[in-house]
């Protein structure tokens, strides 16, 4: 659903002064977490190249919180992956993962992610650990996040805000920064891409680490920058338009992205002559910027966007004890023509978490205990509040626990969590948040493995400081969402000889959604818990891969499909009658998303698919839908040696059948669209 | 409001529709599929939602309760592509007024009003057009407001000169900014606006230029001519009364004692002798709901009564059927519906049409 309160900011600047009445104008399977059971574990691990080592560092840096959330379904985005498509931002990457609905207001616009059937709101965006959803609209626009700006990625799905926090009802993305200890010396990278419609992207950057009596110094420093265009030329025709099989014509709005930021990640970690205690400090810096400007060409149609965030963590991990220091400036300014005089919205979030992890000693892989807490502190400034800085606390307290049991002398035969959070405010009373995790190993062998998951979550979603301060709108009464959350999976791996291996996993959920907001047009678009959500649904994933190291071949099919049905369930006016069990808006029943790739020696090539069925945008489904689409992209890539370093060509083909298919905005997207990147890395 | 009627009923005057002539909405494959009744009925101006640009046109019968949605799309095999803001009919063609979400991609869409066969697209050529309203032969003009300023204020508004034989803007003539309502009486143009201007300019249809501007309070708007020729309209949250021919406004009503309502949406029944008025606020004192009535006020007395004690986004008047058509709009994102009602004040039915039902015009 589009953030209404911004809907109504532009309705309401658009329409000012009209009468009363018309004022309202990824590809790994996840393998479960943690500690897995018996031979298969060594296996598992097995990485697809170089770059993957990394990986396997998470489990000492940082307090993962994958770890407690067992039974829930998550998928590690490969490094591989993430380093192909390291020019894209997270909108234009997560739709070839997973079968997600994205919901696009264009080619470089807007773009919000739907879990499961929930809205963009129920997912929290974490970095580092931190929510970097905007405070004040309460979510993140993922064509604003460049996958440039972290390091690992990992998509949950289902309600961890017991584990992570607000938000987190309908999953989470989790990003990640982490160092890379095994890295010496100094390495530096110069990479760019073009592409077509005069879009391009650069970025420089280097790693280091530098070993010193006192301990190991790592870091890594990069600055990118680029532009997404939709048009050809310099001046696009206003009656441009592409026109589907069906002969439905949808306009070109012709845009321009322009992204640039800078990242700066330093790691200290302390040697400390002893294997059994560990103390580091960290930097993570990350500054983003993003304009968007909606018909570039003519001053008098412009209607440009800037998204600017500027993030800090400071934070130190003495053995168990993580102490963490954030501070976020989450900058949105809107505005028209020559962007004069936009309007602007400013927040400041301060936030310490503390964090302390029992280990019983006797088996330490049997019971963990954490105990944390977390305070932030915000001040917003935004034109539709009024003209004073708005202040709020905001508080988190929580226990995360998880155990592990053995059964017939076979050890970690169960996993199970049990999470507990209650957040507090002076203002409103968040609901307790309890979870319960389980996977029990029905059977491992050497060949083979099958897992099953279930876990059962509260959940809740904070207000947004627009739902609180806006203006009239905004309701100073209004109380969090809250969620409940089943699920339950079986997840099936298997190797069939020496190169190849197969999964399947099923999963099924059951979402309650109450106290749901809602910008209520009767009320003049004043904000309101009315509405009570029921999301349930099936979802698929298998694999099929071959890895032959010897002749460094690699192949694989991947083939994911969701079921999804969410539906309003109760009724909270005369006319609400006519949505009660319809399909939300823009969620999809069925979407699948597939791939299938090849490589050898130094080429890979991969074919990436994705299909919506029909989404409709109005919630009695009348008019129109948004027909259903499939699109493929394709890529090739190609390692050179270049001055005696090692290369990477990647040449990309978007949208290879050319096809048409609206956005949001019911415009055309673009048609078929190629990128050539080159990325050099210099290693000292 | 005001235009559909004047225009309904200049075409009347004029004697251009024939309810019994082949209703030609030509099917290309099966010759036995029934005609769209284009020629008669009204049509339900569904604005849409803003950035959804799904804005419709309803073609309602008459006696029944039948709704043939979407009729542009069905005749065109194409949406309209934008919001509609207003819809009327010259000399057998329709002109269709498309605001885009995005600037620069406002559309006049010019129909065979008889089979809305899509006959051209005027795309880019004007912003943010308002109202539309015959002022001669296979000529119109479009109020609009312009595309906005950075800081969101209006910039001077124009009228469009609407060529329907060569299909074409021929001027653009400046007038106040928040251009919206007009009305026409002879040769003479009279056009209001939202802007909290002062004035009514007056623009000569022969020449295409403002002859006048006449002082009159902020916010003229909502334009509806009784028997005599004089104009209706609201300004300054009060029902006016303004003699084009003395330039004088004389009559200051109130349709109810509570000011913190606002007149909109005026009409007048067929003996021109009741003006009808939509009357509504956001109850601050009740979690701001929207309430409301329709107001019947008798010109003669300026007396008023509440007529429909319910808050609707429009009210009509057919004067062909006699009834009352009003609209009401439970979100922007789902189906509206229309209520009609006999003069007695007594609800015959209501009919669900598309989004945002904002306007009628009557065939």
């Amino acid at each position: 659903m589009q953030n209404p309160a911004n809907a109504a900011l532009r309705r309401i600047k658009k329409l000012a002064n009209k009468c009363l009445l018309n004022i309202p104008k990824i590809l790994f399977l996840g393998y479960g977490f943690g500690i897995s059971v018996g031979a298969f574990s060594q296996e598992i691990s097995s990485p697809d190249c170089k770059d993957c080592k990394p990986l396997n560092e998470v489990q000492v840096f940082g307090f993962s919180p994958e770890k407690f959330m067992a039974g829930l379904k998550v998928q590690k985005i490969d490094s591989v992956n993430l380093a192909r498509y390291q020019h894209q931002s997270l909108s234009d990457f997560l739709q070839f993962q997973v079968p997600i609905a994205l919901k696009s207001y264009g080619s470089g616009q807007l773009t919000t992610i739907s879990f499961r059937g929930t809205s963009a709101s129920h997912t929290a965006v974490l970095w580092n650990g931190l929510n970097i959803n905007s405070p004040t609209v309460g979510l993140s626009d993922l064509s604003t996040i460049p996958l440039m700006g972290f390091d690992q990625m990992a998509i949950q799905f289902g309600s961890s805000a017991s584990c992570v926090g607000s938000d987190a009802v309908g999953g989470s993305i989790l990003l990640n920064s982490v160092p890379n200890w095994n890295n010496k010396g100094i390495n530096s990278v110069v990479g760019g891409q073009l592409g077509s419609f005069r879009s391009g992207n650069l970025n420089a950057g280097l790693r280091l680490s530098r070993t010193s009596k006192n301990g190991v110094l790592n870091g890594k420093t990069l600055f990118y920058g680029g532009n997404i265009r939709n048009f050809n030329g310099k001046t696009p025709a206003n009656d441009e338009v592409r026109i589907d099989r069906k002969g439905h014509e949808y306009s070109i709005e012709p845009s321009k992205t322009t992204q640039k930021g800078f990242v700066q990640d330093l790691y200290f970690r302390f040697d400390t002559k002893k294997k059994s205690t560990y103390r580091l400090i960290y930097l993570n810096t990350w500054f983003t910027d993003n304009k968007l400007t909606i018909q570039p060409s003519v001053i008098n149609f412009r209607e440009i966007t800037q998204t600017q965030a500027f993030r800090f963590i400071g934070g130190t991990q003495l053995d168990n004890t993580s102490v963490k220091l954030g501070f976020i400036r989450d900058i949105l300014d809107y505005g028209k023509g020559d962007f004069s005089n936009p309007s602007q919205a400013s927040t400041d979030r301060y936030i310490v978490r503390a964090e302390h992890d029992f280990v019983f000693h006797k088996n330490p892989a049997n019971l963990t205990f954490r105990t944390g807490g977390e305070f932030v502190h915000y001040a917003t400034k935004v034109d539709g509040y009024g003209p004073n800085i708005v202040y709020e606390n905001r508080g988190d307290a929580y226990a995360l626990i998880r155990k592990t049991f053995d059964w017939n002398n076979q050890t970690n035969k169960i996993i199970t969590t049990l999470n507990l959070r209650q957040a507090f405010s002076n203002f409103y009373k968040a609901p307790f948040t309890p979870a319960f995790g389980f996977i029990f190993n029905l059977f491992t062998n050497k060949l083979q493995q099958l897992e099953f998951l279930a876990n059962v979550a509260r959940s809740y979603r904070l207000p947004t400081l627009n739902e609180r301060y806006w203006k009239v709108l905004g309701n100073p009464d209004i109380q969090p969402e809250n969620g409940f959350n089943k699920e339950i999976g079986l997840e099936y791996k298997k190797f069939h000889g020496k190169y190849f291996k197969s999964s399947l996993s099923v999963n099924a959920f059951h979402n309650l959604i109450d106290n749901w907001t809602y910008w209520n047009p009767e009320k003049n678009y004043r904000v309101e818990n009315l509405q009570q959500v029921l999301t349930k649904g099936l979802e698929f994933n298998s694999s099929f891969k071959y890895n032959n190291f010897i002749q460094q071949k690699t192949a694989g099919l991947i083939l994911a499909y969701s079921l999804t049905d969410a539906s309003q369930q109760k009724v909270y006016d005369v006319y609400s009658q006519n949505l009660i069990g319809k399909q939300l808006i823009y969620v999809p029943y069925h979407a699948i998303s597939g791939s299938i790739f090849y490589g050898q020696k130094s080429w890979n090539a991969s074919v990436q698919g994705v299909f919506n069925s029909v989404r409709y945008f109005t919630f009695d489904h009348s008019g129109q839908p948004l027909p259903p689409y499939f699109i493929v992209n394709a890529t090739l890539t190609h390692k050179i040696k270049f001055m005696s370093q090692a290369a990477n060509l990647v040449l990309q083909a978007n949208n290879i059948t050319n096809t048409v298919y609206p956005n949001i905005k019911r415009n055309a997207m673009p048609g078929v669209n190629f990128q050539l990147a080159a990325v050099f890395n210099f290693h000292q | 409001m005001l235009n559909q009627f004047l225009s309904a009923r200049t075409l009347r005057n004029l004697s251009l529709i024939s309810l019994t002539t082949l209703a030609l909405s030509s099917c290309e494959k099966t010759e036995s599929t029934p005609t769209q009744p284009y020629d008669d009925g009204v049509f339900v101006i569904n604005a849409g939602n803003f950035f959804d640009n799904n804005g419709t046109l309803s073609l309602v019968s008459r006696d029944r309760k039948i709704t043939a949605t979407d009729i542009f799309l069905k005749e065109n095999n194409r949406s309209i592509a934008g919001g509609i803001t207003d819809y009327s009919e010259v000399d057998e063609k329709g002109v269709i007024l498309v605001d885009n979400s995005t600037d620069g991609k406002d559309v006049i869409e010019i129909v065979n009003a008889r089979t809305f066969k899509s006959i051209a697209s005027l795309k880019g050529e004007i912003d943010n057009p308002r109202k539309v309203i015959k002022v001669g032969t296979n000529k119109a003009y479009i109020t609009c407001w312009d595309t906005f300023n950075a800081d969101y204020t209006y910039k001077q508004g124009f009228v469009a000169v609407l060529d329907l034989v060569l299909n074409k803007i021929t001027k653009k003539i400046p007038v106040d900014s928040g251009a919206e309502d007009i009305t026409v009486i002879g040769n003479l143009a009279y056009v209001g606006n939202i802007d909290a201007r002062p004035t009514i300019k007056v623009i000569d249809t022969q020449k295409d230029e403002v002859k006048e501007s006449i002082e009159i309070g902020a916010n003229p708007n909502n334009f509806v001519l009784d028997a005599a020729n004089k104009i209706w309209m609201t300004s300054a949250n009060a029902i006016i009364l303004f003699d084009p021919i003395t330039k004088t406004f004389n009559t200051k009503l109130k349709a109810s004692t509570n000011d913190k309502k606002t007149p909109s949406s005026l009409c007048m029944s067929k003996d021109k002798k009741t003006l009808f008025c939509t009357y509504n606020f956001f109850d601050s004192a009740d979690g701001y709901k929207l309430k409301g009535e329709i107001s019947a006020i008798d010109i003669s007395t300026g007396t008023h009564k509440t007529f429909i004690n319910r808050a609707f986004s429009s009210v009509g008047f057919d004067s062909e059927s006699e009834i009352i058509y009003t609209s009401l709009i439970p979100s922007y994102k789902q189906s509206g519906y229309i209520f009609r009602y006999q003069t007695s004040g007594i609800l015959i039915d209501s009919v669900k049409v598309e989004i945002a039902p904002s306007r009628f015009y009557f065939k």
